[in-house]
């Protein structure tokens, strides 16, 4: 055991605790809350894993403004302080669905991994440059196809969002 | 020198850092304040001009008796302003002071950083707002996380724009790679990065969350004594590393017309120093900005110069 | 069409200017201020010019004035009766009442009252603020002299009459 592989084990440790939190606790704002922790924890562990772009990247997007984004939604319609007794949980469905990706996953992975040891001194750090590089060679047809994923949500947020363009001009 | 030996003289510079230069921010504000209003400002503490008034302060905060709204979300409550101090003192550890060596922790993403962990206070205004269990509160954190995110988008875009005219994300790099004439060229993403950064951190005239006239003090509300005055510490903090990101980023840094080699982190210090006293000014005359204002004045004024400056980046970078 | 922006401008000069510039703060502990002449400090009594008239007492809108007296005999030699005088017992204003108006001292016929620029006398108990006439006496220290009188203006009456006087003599 090396200092990077305790690290990791703690702070995926860290990671699963928190998100198991979300997912038990009866009180919503505090279930956003954990899961600031859970995603920090995973920055954390791309960190030590020395993807230091993909850490920052993690700790700007999620925990900086999705994670936000979502207790602002919260707030802005129903935040009690304390627990809510009427939250519909389904547990089976989610168990199988969540379990199931999460267990699959497990299973490709230490399928495909086995017990073979990477060291990180060998392995090129994930900066900037070297994440530039694969996006814009290997990865150019992933990255330009989930923009235009990205461009249609932002497009159908706008559509949703506007009143009837039509009726506005009947209006007026 | 062993390892462990310069760390620790490392972090402890940056703590000293955190901890003084805020209460010099404060004091100045205190003072220039007063005199842009005809006034004097503290006198008594200290015997000297009121030199020790934040200590005074300080020391008052502490006596407090430490009230928790009892139906606060008390853990919450407690944690917020923690959460709201640590970006702030992360993003101090990777502001290059002088040339070389003198930076806490160089980092080859250090801008990256710092536009993260920045980003993180929102959560910790939420906390706070949302814990105490009042409107006023909730009203000032929901404005405080709209505000945040919708100036996040131009801070990030002119910081990129000098990133690419640097072609790099190191904050010593970028300060290496400027050259005097980019004041002018990158003049519109300075003053995109200095509003938004102004925005960022809840200053006048963008203290809509706080705006004491009308939601008593935002999401401060209920905070007395320490938590306070560490809500406060953190403005103050802000203050410094929005002027320290601006000096960085776009006045050059350590770079200045003479001794740039040997006297550079004096050259930043004057820099943020000058860069501070602006926000300060800007306090004192300008009121505060509506909401709505808040808004318009970010997706449809920042946001619009923030990419033309982009596309003039690209274009000065390849072109020439 | 003005510039956009220019009022920010001006509000940054106006503000500039303001903090380099000497501001005339007294710091007023250490300092004491230099009130002009007539401020309404305190009212000061001056008891040989008063004749117990209660004039004060009664135009008073607070009724602060609280004013007790008795009559006594003077003997005046030569003369065909004894002539009878007011002595003044008790002449106390109420400044916890009193609310600065003045009237008192503009009805006095025999400028028995003054302003004073004197205020600090704020005191802990309510009780206090009623000032006697021994500390309404002291108060006339306070009293600054009367303005010279104007040169261009007319002369005052004391004046013309004895220089009428004067003349037909």
């Amino acid at each position: 055991m090396t200092v990077t592989d305790v690290l990791v084990c703690a702070l995926g440790a860290v990671s699963l605790g928190a998100a198991i939190r979300v997912v038990t606790t009866n009180q919503i704002v505090r279930a956003g809350l954990w899961l600031v922790v859970a995603l920090g924890a995973l920055a954390g562990v791309y960190l030590v894993l020395t993807a230091e772009l993909l850490a920052w990247v993690q700790v700007l997007i999620y925990v900086g403004a999705v994670v936000v984004l979502m207790l602002f939604a919260v707030m802005l319609t129903r935040a009690p302080i304390g627990r809510s007794d009427d939250l519909d949980r389904p547990r089976l469905p989610a168990i199988l669905v969540g379990g199931g990706a999460g267990l699959g996953l497990a299973a490709v992975l230490a399928d495909a991994y086995r017990w073979s040891y990477i060291g990180l001194s060998g392995v090129e750090p994930g900066n900037a440059e070297a994440l530039g590089r694969e996006v814009f060679t290997g990865w150019a047809l992933p990255f330009e196809v989930l923009s235009v994923l990205l461009l249609a949500a932002l497009v159908g947020a706008i559509a949703i969002s506007r009143p009837e363009v039509g009726e506005r001009r009947e209006e007026s | 020198m062993p390892v462990w030996l310069e760390i620790a003289i490392r972090v402890a510079g940056v703590f000293v850092a955190f901890l003084t230069l805020p209460l010099i921010v404060g004091q100045t504000e205190h003072k220039v304040m007063a005199h842009m209003q005809g006034r004097l400002g503290p006198m008594y503490a200290g015997r000297f001009h009121g030199w020790a008034q934040l200590i005074a302060d300080g020391v008052k905060f502490v006596q407090k008796e430490e009230v928790v709204p009892g139906a606060a979300d008390k853990s919450v409550f407690r944690l917020a302003p923690a959460v709201a101090l640590v970006p702030y003192l992360v993003a101090l550890l990777v502001i290059p002071l002088g040339p070389g060596d003198l930076v806490a922790q160089p980092l080859d993403m250090g801008l990256f950083l710092v536009l993260a962990v920045v980003g993180v206070g929102i959560v910790a205004v939420l906390m706070a707002g949302w814990a105490s269990a009042n409107k006023y509160t909730l009203l000032g954190a929901l404005r405080a996380a709209a505000q945040l995110l919708a100036y996040e988008l131009p801070f990030v875009l002119a910081a990129a724009s000098v990133a690419m005219a640097a072609g790099t994300l190191s904050l010593t790099g970028i300060v290496e790679a400027w050259r005097p004439w980019w004041l002018l060229w990158q003049l519109p993403a300075l003053f995109v990065f200095f509003t938004a950064g102004l925005a960022e951190i809840r200053r006048p005239p963008f203290d809509a969350p706080i705006a004491d006239s009308e939601l008593v003090f935002g999401y401060l509300t209920e905070y007395t004594g320490l938590r306070f005055a560490l809500f406060l510490l953190a403005e103050y903090v802000g203050i410094v590393v929005i002027s320290a990101l601006t000096t960085v980023l776009f006045l050059g840094g350590w770079k200045g017309p003479f001794a740039s080699d040997t006297l550079g982190w004096l050259w930043t210090l004057v820099k943020v120093g000058a860069v501070a006293f602006v926000i300060i000014w800007l306090r004192v005359a300008f009121p505060r900005l509506r909401v709505d204002q808040l808004q318009k004045f970010c997706w449809l004024g920042l946001v619009p110069i923030a990419l033309l400056q982009l596309i003039l980046t690209a274009v000065v970078k390849v072109g020439f | 069409m003005e510039l956009p922006g220019k009022g920010l401008l001006k509000g940054l000069g106006v503000t500039l200017k303001t903090m380099t510039r000497k501001n005339g703060v007294q710091q007023y502990p250490d300092v004491q201020p230099d009130l002009p002449a007539r401020s309404r400090g305190v009212i000061a009594l001056m008891e040989a010019n008063c004749t117990v008239c209660m004039l004060c007492a009664r135009e008073c809108p607070d009724w602060c004035i609280y004013i007790d007296s008795h009559k006594e005999t003077v003997e005046v030699p030569g003369a065909a009766r004894a002539r009878q005088k007011n002595v003044l017992d008790r002449f106390d204003i109420d400044f916890s009442l009193c609310m600065y108006c003045g009237i008192c001292i503009e009805v006095c016929p025999f400028d028995a009252l003054y302003w004073a620029p004197e205020f600090a006398y704020a005191e802990g108990d309510i009780r206090n603020l009623l000032h006697d006439r021994g500390r309404l006496g002291e108060h006339m220290a306070h009293v600054p002299a009367p303005d010279a009188h104007d040169p261009m203006g007319e002369p005052s009456k004391e004046e013309s009459t004895a220089a009428k006087k004067g003349g037909a003599r």
